[in-house]
Protein backbone atom coordinates (compact mmCIF):
# COMPACT_ATOMS: atom_id res chain seq x y z
CA UNK A 1 0.00 0.00 0.00
CA UNK A 2 2.97 2.35 1.11
CA UNK A 3 4.37 1.61 -2.15
CA UNK A 4 1.24 2.97 -4.36
CA UNK A 5 0.64 5.82 -2.40
CA UNK A 6 4.58 7.27 -3.00
CA UNK A 7 3.53 6.50 -6.51
CA UNK A 8 0.76 8.31 -6.33
CA UNK A 9 2.04 11.30 -4.60
CA UNK A 10 5.28 11.51 -6.80
CA UNK A 11 2.53 10.84 -9.90
CA UNK A 12 0.94 13.74 -8.69
CA UNK A 13 3.21 15.61 -7.41
CA UNK A 14 5.31 15.49 -10.91
CA UNK A 15 1.69 16.42 -12.59
CA UNK A 16 2.01 19.61 -10.99
CA UNK A 17 4.73 20.23 -11.38
CA UNK A 18 4.89 19.41 -15.19
CA UNK A 19 1.68 21.76 -15.46
CA UNK A 20 3.43 24.79 -13.60
CA UNK A 21 6.57 24.37 -16.00
CA UNK A 22 4.73 24.12 -19.00
CA UNK A 23 2.08 26.94 -18.23
CA UNK A 24 5.24 29.37 -16.84
CA UNK A 25 7.34 28.42 -20.09
CA UNK A 26 4.47 29.78 -22.04
CA UNK A 27 3.61 33.05 -19.93
CA UNK A 28 7.37 33.54 -20.13
CA UNK A 29 7.72 36.28 -23.11
CA UNK A 30 11.43 36.76 -22.56
CA UNK A 31 12.45 33.73 -24.77
CA UNK A 32 15.91 33.13 -26.88
CA UNK A 33 15.23 33.07 -30.20
CA UNK A 34 18.63 34.09 -32.11
CA UNK A 35 21.17 36.60 -31.50
CA UNK A 36 19.20 39.25 -32.77
CA UNK A 37 16.67 39.27 -30.35
CA UNK A 38 19.78 39.53 -27.49
CA UNK A 39 18.97 42.99 -25.91
CA UNK A 40 22.03 43.66 -23.51
CA UNK A 41 19.86 46.74 -22.54
CA UNK A 42 17.64 45.14 -20.62
CA UNK A 43 20.36 42.54 -19.32
CA UNK A 44 22.53 45.21 -17.63
CA UNK A 45 22.48 46.09 -14.39
CA UNK A 46 20.04 48.92 -13.99
CA UNK A 47 19.59 50.51 -10.66
CA UNK A 48 23.10 51.38 -10.29
CA UNK A 49 22.23 55.27 -11.69
CA UNK A 50 20.24 55.40 -8.16
CA UNK A 51 23.00 54.40 -6.12
CA UNK A 52 24.78 57.46 -5.20
CA UNK A 53 21.31 58.62 -3.52
CA UNK A 54 20.63 55.50 -1.61
CA UNK A 55 24.49 55.53 -0.36
CA UNK A 56 24.22 59.13 0.88
CA UNK A 57 21.18 58.32 2.73
CA UNK A 58 22.61 55.03 4.08
CA UNK A 59 25.97 56.94 5.03
CA UNK A 60 27.86 57.01 8.53
CA UNK A 61 27.76 61.29 8.31
CA UNK A 62 23.96 61.18 7.67
CA UNK A 63 22.92 59.05 10.43
CA UNK A 64 25.55 60.69 12.81
CA UNK A 65 23.80 64.07 11.62
CA UNK A 66 20.42 62.64 12.34
CA UNK A 67 21.13 61.31 16.00
CA UNK A 68 23.42 64.60 16.90
CA UNK A 69 20.42 67.53 15.59
CA UNK A 70 17.51 65.61 15.08
CA UNK A 71 14.42 65.09 17.96
CA UNK A 72 14.63 61.23 19.04
CA UNK A 73 11.42 60.74 17.56
CA UNK A 74 12.39 61.56 14.28
CA UNK A 75 15.99 59.93 14.27
CA UNK A 76 13.98 56.87 14.77
CA UNK A 77 11.37 57.45 12.08
CA UNK A 78 14.63 58.60 9.95
CA UNK A 79 16.50 55.35 10.71
CA UNK A 80 12.85 53.17 9.88
CA UNK A 81 13.04 54.59 6.50
CA UNK A 82 16.59 54.57 5.89
CA UNK A 83 15.74 50.42 7.02
CA UNK A 84 13.46 50.41 4.12
CA UNK A 85 15.61 52.44 1.59
CA UNK A 86 18.47 48.98 2.36
CA UNK A 87 15.40 47.00 1.89
CA UNK A 88 14.92 48.13 -1.83
CA UNK A 89 18.34 48.40 -2.61
CA UNK A 90 18.64 45.12 -1.48
CA UNK A 91 15.97 44.35 -4.38
CA UNK A 92 17.27 46.64 -6.86
CA UNK A 93 20.61 44.75 -6.27
CA UNK A 94 18.94 41.31 -6.74
CA UNK A 95 17.58 42.53 -9.91
CA UNK A 96 20.76 43.68 -11.05
CA UNK A 97 22.44 40.41 -10.07
CA UNK A 98 19.71 38.57 -11.92
CA UNK A 99 19.78 40.50 -14.91
CA UNK A 100 23.41 39.98 -15.14
CA UNK A 101 22.96 36.44 -15.03
CA UNK A 102 20.33 36.07 -17.17
CA UNK A 103 22.85 37.62 -19.69
CA UNK A 104 25.36 34.90 -18.77
CA UNK A 105 22.78 32.24 -19.77
CA UNK A 106 21.50 34.29 -22.91
CA UNK A 107 25.10 34.08 -24.25
CA UNK A 108 25.37 30.31 -23.38
CA UNK A 109 22.36 29.86 -25.52
CA UNK A 110 23.12 31.31 -28.12
CA UNK A 111 26.81 30.30 -28.15
CA UNK A 112 27.50 27.45 -30.73
CA UNK A 113 30.21 26.04 -28.24
CA UNK A 114 29.97 26.18 -24.50
CA UNK A 115 32.44 25.03 -21.40
CA UNK A 116 30.31 23.29 -18.61
CA UNK A 117 32.76 24.68 -16.06
CA UNK A 118 31.52 27.98 -16.79
CA UNK A 119 27.87 27.01 -16.82
CA UNK A 120 28.63 24.67 -13.36
CA UNK A 121 30.45 27.87 -12.06
CA UNK A 122 27.01 30.60 -12.90
CA UNK A 123 24.50 28.03 -11.06
CA UNK A 124 26.76 27.72 -8.28
CA UNK A 125 27.26 31.58 -8.34
CA UNK A 126 23.58 32.31 -8.50
CA UNK A 127 22.41 29.01 -5.70
CA UNK A 128 25.64 31.39 -3.41
CA UNK A 129 24.67 34.50 -4.32
CA UNK A 130 20.29 33.68 -3.78
CA UNK A 131 21.95 32.65 -0.36
CA UNK A 132 23.55 35.02 0.52
CA UNK A 133 20.88 37.96 -0.10
CA UNK A 134 18.17 35.79 1.65
CA UNK A 135 20.74 35.70 5.21
CA UNK A 136 21.32 39.63 4.63
CA UNK A 137 17.83 40.28 3.81
CA UNK A 138 16.75 38.12 6.83
CA UNK A 139 19.85 40.06 9.26
CA UNK A 140 18.17 43.90 7.76
CA UNK A 141 14.87 42.61 9.16
CA UNK A 142 16.75 42.27 12.81
CA UNK A 143 18.38 44.84 12.62
CA UNK A 144 21.73 43.38 12.48
CA UNK A 145 23.77 44.86 9.12
CA UNK A 146 25.04 47.89 9.31
CA UNK A 147 23.84 50.41 7.21
CA UNK A 148 26.87 51.79 5.87
CA UNK A 149 28.11 48.69 4.53
CA UNK A 150 25.37 48.27 1.97
CA UNK A 151 26.19 51.43 1.12
CA UNK A 152 29.27 50.24 0.25
CA UNK A 153 27.69 47.56 -2.18
CA UNK A 154 26.44 50.83 -4.07
CA UNK A 155 30.02 51.46 -4.95
CA UNK A 156 30.25 47.66 -6.10
CA UNK A 157 27.73 47.65 -8.34
CA UNK A 158 27.92 50.61 -10.24
CA UNK A 159 31.79 50.04 -10.70
CA UNK A 160 30.96 46.47 -11.94
CA UNK A 161 28.09 47.94 -14.48
CA UNK A 162 30.47 50.16 -16.06
CA UNK A 163 33.01 47.61 -16.44
CA UNK A 164 30.67 45.47 -17.84
CA UNK A 165 29.37 47.81 -20.40
CA UNK A 166 33.10 48.40 -21.72
CA UNK A 167 33.71 44.72 -21.80
CA UNK A 168 30.85 44.46 -24.37
CA UNK A 169 31.81 47.41 -26.53
CA UNK A 170 34.74 45.45 -27.21
CA UNK A 171 33.75 42.43 -27.64
CA UNK A 172 31.06 44.30 -30.27
CA UNK A 173 34.29 46.00 -31.55
CA UNK A 174 35.72 42.42 -31.83
CA UNK A 175 32.53 40.48 -33.15
CA UNK A 176 32.18 40.93 -37.20
CA UNK A 177 28.50 39.29 -37.40
CA UNK A 178 25.10 38.93 -35.76
CA UNK A 179 25.65 40.95 -32.37
CA UNK A 180 27.04 44.33 -33.59
CA UNK A 181 23.56 46.19 -33.63
CA UNK A 182 22.75 45.12 -30.49
CA UNK A 183 25.94 45.35 -28.25
CA UNK A 184 27.43 48.43 -29.47
CA UNK A 185 24.13 51.07 -29.21
CA UNK B 1 -13.32 -11.14 -24.28
CA UNK B 2 -16.26 -8.86 -22.83
CA UNK B 3 -18.58 -6.83 -24.83
CA UNK B 4 -17.04 -3.57 -22.18
CA UNK B 5 -13.95 -4.73 -23.62
CA UNK B 6 -14.42 -4.91 -27.01
CA UNK B 7 -16.38 -1.85 -26.81
CA UNK B 8 -13.11 0.08 -25.16
CA UNK B 9 -10.59 -1.52 -27.86
CA UNK B 10 -12.67 -0.25 -30.42
CA UNK B 11 -12.88 2.99 -29.15
CA UNK B 12 -9.10 3.16 -28.55
CA UNK B 13 -8.46 1.82 -32.58
CA UNK B 14 -10.67 4.77 -33.22
CA UNK B 15 -8.90 7.58 -31.19
CA UNK B 16 -5.34 5.59 -32.60
CA UNK B 17 -6.58 5.83 -36.63
CA UNK B 18 -7.87 9.71 -36.11
CA UNK B 19 -4.08 10.34 -34.39
CA UNK B 20 -2.03 8.73 -37.33
CA UNK B 21 -4.44 10.36 -39.66
CA UNK B 22 -3.63 13.72 -38.21
CA UNK B 23 0.32 12.78 -37.63
CA UNK B 24 0.59 12.69 -41.66
CA UNK B 25 -1.81 14.61 -42.75
CA UNK B 26 0.15 17.50 -40.59
CA UNK B 27 3.39 15.79 -42.15
CA UNK B 28 4.63 15.47 -38.75
CA UNK B 29 6.63 12.54 -39.32
CA UNK B 30 8.99 14.81 -40.84
CA UNK B 31 9.58 16.79 -37.99
CA UNK B 32 9.29 14.03 -35.81
CA UNK B 33 9.96 10.95 -36.95
CA UNK B 34 10.26 8.87 -34.19
CA UNK B 35 7.03 10.22 -32.65
CA UNK B 36 4.59 9.22 -35.64
CA UNK B 37 6.78 5.88 -35.72
CA UNK B 38 5.52 5.42 -31.82
CA UNK B 39 1.60 6.38 -32.73
CA UNK B 40 1.97 3.65 -35.92
CA UNK B 41 3.25 1.30 -33.33
CA UNK B 42 -0.18 2.01 -31.03
CA UNK B 43 -2.50 1.39 -34.19
CA UNK B 44 -0.30 -1.29 -35.38
CA UNK B 45 -0.06 -3.07 -31.74
CA UNK B 46 -3.95 -2.62 -31.11
CA UNK B 47 -4.78 -4.33 -33.93
CA UNK B 48 -2.35 -6.96 -33.62
CA UNK B 49 -3.44 -7.58 -30.45
CA UNK B 50 -7.53 -8.03 -31.47
CA UNK B 51 -6.15 -10.05 -34.25
CA UNK B 52 -4.78 -12.85 -31.46
CA UNK B 53 -7.70 -12.23 -29.02
CA UNK B 54 -9.81 -13.34 -31.76
CA UNK B 55 -7.47 -15.74 -33.19
CA UNK B 56 -6.58 -17.65 -30.44
CA UNK B 57 -8.88 -16.14 -27.48
CA UNK B 58 -8.08 -13.69 -24.58
CA UNK B 59 -7.26 -15.74 -22.31
CA UNK B 60 -4.74 -17.73 -24.22
CA UNK B 61 -1.21 -18.60 -23.95
CA UNK B 62 -0.82 -16.77 -27.33
CA UNK B 63 -2.82 -13.53 -26.10
CA UNK B 64 -0.59 -13.15 -22.80
CA UNK B 65 2.75 -13.20 -24.99
CA UNK B 66 1.66 -11.50 -28.07
CA UNK B 67 0.58 -8.51 -25.15
CA UNK B 68 3.88 -8.07 -23.64
CA UNK B 69 5.71 -8.58 -27.32
CA UNK B 70 3.76 -5.38 -27.74
CA UNK B 71 4.06 -3.91 -24.45
CA UNK B 72 7.93 -3.82 -25.24
CA UNK B 73 7.85 -2.90 -28.51
CA UNK B 74 5.67 -0.06 -27.48
CA UNK B 75 8.12 0.99 -24.86
CA UNK B 76 11.22 0.76 -27.13
CA UNK B 77 9.58 3.34 -29.40
CA UNK B 78 8.64 5.48 -26.78
CA UNK B 79 12.29 5.70 -25.35
CA UNK B 80 13.17 6.97 -28.42
CA UNK B 81 10.49 9.21 -28.74
CA UNK B 82 11.30 10.76 -25.69
CA UNK B 83 14.84 10.94 -26.77
CA UNK B 84 13.69 12.48 -29.81
CA UNK B 85 11.94 15.02 -28.52
CA UNK B 86 14.82 16.01 -25.99
CA UNK B 87 16.98 16.27 -29.35
CA UNK B 88 14.52 18.11 -30.90
CA UNK B 89 14.01 21.03 -28.09
CA UNK B 90 17.94 22.23 -27.76
CA UNK B 91 18.71 20.96 -31.89
CA UNK B 92 19.56 24.63 -32.85
CA UNK B 93 21.50 25.26 -29.74
CA UNK B 94 24.24 23.36 -30.70
CA UNK B 95 26.83 24.61 -27.56
CA UNK B 96 23.81 23.50 -25.28
CA UNK B 97 22.83 20.35 -26.83
CA UNK B 98 26.85 19.27 -26.66
CA UNK B 99 26.59 19.73 -23.27
CA UNK B 100 22.95 18.71 -22.48
CA UNK B 101 22.35 15.46 -24.41
CA UNK B 102 25.40 13.91 -22.32
CA UNK B 103 23.66 14.59 -19.23
CA UNK B 104 21.01 13.46 -20.20
CA UNK B 105 22.68 10.14 -21.70
CA UNK B 106 24.30 9.66 -18.09
CA UNK B 107 21.12 10.16 -16.44
CA UNK B 108 18.71 7.83 -19.13
CA UNK B 109 21.75 5.40 -18.47
CA UNK B 110 21.64 5.24 -14.86
CA UNK B 111 17.60 5.35 -14.96
CA UNK B 112 17.90 2.23 -17.03
CA UNK B 113 20.47 0.37 -15.09
CA UNK B 114 17.92 0.99 -11.73
CA UNK B 115 15.32 -0.76 -13.90
CA UNK B 116 17.12 -3.65 -14.79
CA UNK B 117 18.04 -4.16 -11.38
CA UNK B 118 15.03 -3.73 -10.01
CA UNK B 119 13.63 -5.95 -11.93
CA UNK B 120 16.55 -8.60 -11.99
CA UNK B 121 15.12 -8.75 -8.12
CA UNK B 122 11.44 -9.63 -9.00
CA UNK B 123 9.88 -13.25 -9.23
CA UNK B 124 9.73 -15.07 -12.04
CA UNK B 125 6.67 -13.78 -14.01
CA UNK B 126 6.67 -12.70 -17.32
CA UNK B 127 3.93 -9.88 -16.06
CA UNK B 128 5.89 -9.01 -12.66
CA UNK B 129 9.21 -8.95 -14.33
CA UNK B 130 7.44 -6.59 -17.21
CA UNK B 131 5.40 -4.27 -14.79
CA UNK B 132 8.56 -3.79 -13.21
CA UNK B 133 10.41 -2.53 -16.11
CA UNK B 134 7.54 -0.88 -17.49
CA UNK B 135 7.38 1.18 -14.49
CA UNK B 136 10.96 2.43 -14.10
CA UNK B 137 10.81 2.81 -17.63
CA UNK B 138 8.04 5.20 -17.13
CA UNK B 139 9.99 6.81 -14.29
CA UNK B 140 13.00 7.22 -16.59
CA UNK B 141 10.87 9.56 -19.05
CA UNK B 142 9.62 11.54 -16.97
CA UNK B 143 13.12 12.53 -15.33
CA UNK B 144 14.52 12.59 -19.13
CA UNK B 145 11.37 14.91 -20.11
CA UNK B 146 11.10 17.24 -16.58
CA UNK B 147 15.05 17.75 -17.64
CA UNK B 148 14.75 18.88 -20.66
CA UNK B 149 12.02 21.20 -19.77
CA UNK B 150 14.06 22.49 -16.98
CA UNK B 151 17.28 23.00 -19.21
CA UNK B 152 14.89 24.81 -22.07
CA UNK B 153 13.29 27.29 -19.10
CA UNK B 154 16.64 27.86 -17.30
CA UNK B 155 18.55 28.83 -20.47
CA UNK B 156 15.16 30.62 -21.39
CA UNK B 157 14.75 28.60 -24.92
CA UNK B 158 11.37 29.32 -26.83
CA UNK B 159 9.98 25.95 -27.67
CA UNK B 160 7.30 25.34 -30.45
CA UNK B 161 3.67 24.56 -29.87
CA UNK B 162 3.59 21.59 -31.23
CA UNK B 163 6.21 20.45 -29.31
CA UNK B 164 5.28 21.47 -25.86
CA UNK B 165 1.74 19.52 -26.81
CA UNK B 166 3.45 16.36 -27.47
CA UNK B 167 5.63 16.36 -24.08
CA UNK B 168 2.37 17.58 -22.31
CA UNK B 169 0.70 14.10 -23.97
CA UNK B 170 3.89 12.02 -23.31
CA UNK B 171 4.39 13.06 -19.33
CA UNK B 172 0.47 12.35 -18.80
CA UNK B 173 1.38 8.31 -20.72
CA UNK B 174 4.34 8.27 -19.09
CA UNK B 175 2.79 9.31 -15.57
CA UNK B 176 -0.45 7.16 -15.91
CA UNK B 177 1.74 3.77 -16.76
CA UNK B 178 3.63 5.02 -13.37
CA UNK B 179 0.73 4.42 -11.12
CA UNK B 180 -0.77 1.77 -13.35
CA UNK B 181 2.22 -0.48 -13.72
CA UNK B 182 2.95 0.10 -9.66
CA UNK B 183 -0.48 -0.40 -8.37
CA UNK B 184 -1.20 -3.52 -10.72
CA UNK B 185 2.76 -5.08 -9.71
CA UNK B 186 1.99 -3.96 -6.21
CA UNK B 187 -1.30 -6.12 -6.17
CA UNK B 188 0.42 -9.22 -7.80
CA UNK B 189 3.22 -9.18 -5.38
CA UNK B 190 0.97 -8.51 -2.57
CA UNK B 191 -2.51 -9.46 -1.75
CA UNK B 192 -3.54 -11.18 -5.31
CA UNK B 193 -0.40 -13.57 -5.13
CA UNK B 194 -1.71 -15.83 -2.65
CA UNK B 195 -4.94 -16.15 -4.68
CA UNK B 196 -2.89 -16.71 -7.75
CA UNK B 197 -1.32 -19.82 -6.53
CA UNK B 198 -2.22 -23.14 -8.07
CA UNK B 199 -3.31 -24.34 -4.52
CA UNK B 200 -6.05 -21.65 -5.25
CA UNK B 201 -7.40 -22.50 -8.65
CA UNK B 202 -10.50 -24.21 -7.23
CA UNK B 203 -11.47 -21.36 -6.49
CA UNK B 204 -10.49 -18.93 -9.63
CA UNK B 205 -13.93 -20.01 -11.14
CA UNK B 206 -15.65 -18.58 -7.60
CA UNK B 207 -13.73 -15.50 -8.14
CA UNK B 208 -14.18 -14.81 -12.11
CA UNK B 209 -16.90 -12.17 -11.83
CA UNK B 210 -15.75 -10.10 -9.50
CA UNK B 211 -12.45 -10.69 -11.19
CA UNK B 212 -13.86 -9.52 -14.65
CA UNK B 213 -15.33 -6.30 -12.79
CA UNK B 214 -12.78 -5.11 -11.53
CA UNK B 215 -10.80 -5.71 -14.40
CA UNK B 216 -13.04 -3.85 -16.62
CA UNK B 217 -12.92 -0.74 -14.07
CA UNK B 218 -9.40 -0.87 -14.82
CA UNK B 219 -9.34 -1.01 -18.37
CA UNK B 220 -11.44 2.07 -18.20
CA UNK B 221 -9.33 4.16 -16.41
CA UNK B 222 -6.07 2.95 -17.85
CA UNK B 223 -7.72 3.93 -21.25
CA UNK B 224 -9.13 7.00 -20.51
CA UNK B 225 -5.76 8.15 -19.51
CA UNK B 226 -4.64 7.05 -22.50
CA UNK B 227 -7.21 8.54 -24.75
CA UNK B 228 -6.90 11.80 -23.18
CA UNK B 229 -3.46 11.83 -24.15
CA UNK B 230 -4.35 11.09 -27.43
CA UNK B 231 -6.51 14.00 -27.40
CA UNK B 232 -3.74 16.05 -26.50
CA UNK B 233 -1.77 15.05 -29.23
CA UNK B 234 -5.21 15.33 -31.48
CA UNK B 235 -5.81 18.56 -30.42
CA UNK B 236 -2.16 20.15 -30.94
CA UNK B 237 -2.49 18.33 -34.67
CA UNK B 238 -6.32 19.58 -35.58
CA UNK B 239 -4.97 22.71 -37.12
CA UNK B 240 -2.41 23.17 -39.78
CA UNK B 241 1.35 23.46 -38.07
CA UNK B 242 2.90 26.45 -38.25
CA UNK B 243 6.49 26.57 -41.05
CA UNK B 244 8.94 25.04 -38.61
CA UNK B 245 11.00 27.95 -36.17
CA UNK B 246 13.92 29.47 -38.56
CA UNK B 247 17.41 28.18 -37.40
CA UNK B 248 18.47 31.05 -34.91
CA UNK B 249 21.30 33.21 -35.39
CA UNK B 250 24.17 32.52 -33.38
CA UNK B 251 26.39 34.69 -31.73
CA UNK B 252 30.30 34.20 -32.63
CA UNK B 253 31.98 31.25 -30.86
CA UNK B 254 34.67 33.88 -29.58
CA UNK B 255 31.90 35.84 -27.50
CA UNK B 256 30.97 33.33 -25.03
CA UNK B 257 34.81 32.81 -24.46
CA UNK B 258 35.79 36.60 -23.18
CA UNK B 259 32.32 37.65 -22.16
CA UNK B 260 31.45 34.59 -19.58
CA UNK B 261 34.06 35.20 -17.31
CA UNK B 262 33.84 38.83 -17.17
CA UNK B 263 30.39 37.75 -15.84
CA UNK B 264 31.42 35.30 -13.73
CA UNK B 265 34.27 37.53 -11.95
CA UNK B 266 31.11 40.08 -11.34
CA UNK B 267 29.11 37.88 -10.12
CA UNK B 268 32.01 36.39 -7.97
CA UNK B 269 32.00 39.96 -6.53
CA UNK B 270 28.58 40.19 -5.79
CA UNK B 271 28.74 37.22 -3.62
CA UNK B 272 31.99 38.21 -2.45
CA UNK B 273 30.64 41.77 -0.84
CA UNK B 274 27.67 39.48 0.76
CA UNK B 275 29.80 37.43 2.50
CA UNK B 276 31.74 40.50 3.74
CA UNK B 277 28.20 41.93 4.70
CA UNK B 278 27.58 38.33 6.11
CA UNK B 279 30.59 38.35 8.80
Amino acid sequence: MSEIAIAVSLAGGLGLLIVWMLLEGRRSANTVRSAADLNLKESLPRNYQYYPQIRQALSQADRSYLRASAPPGIAQQALRERTAIARRFMDGLLEDFNNLERLGRMVAALSPVISREHETDRLLLSLQFHLFYRLVRLRLLTGRVPLDQIGHLTELVGRLTSRIELSISAIAALSTQGISSEYSS
Amino acid sequence: MTHSELILYILTIGFEVLLCALVFARRLHRRLPFFAALCVLLLAGTLGLQFAYRHFGFRSAQSYDAYWLTAALIMVARGFAVAELCRVALRFYFGIWSLAWRILAVLGLLLMANAAVDASGQLDRVAIYGLTIERDFAVSCVVLLLAIISIRRYYRLRAEGIQVWITTGMLLVCLVDLINNTILRSALVGHLEFWLSQDHASVWGILRSQVDRANQWWNIARLSAFWLSIAVWCAALWKPLPEPAETPVLLPANVYGELTPAIHVRLQAFNDRLVEILH
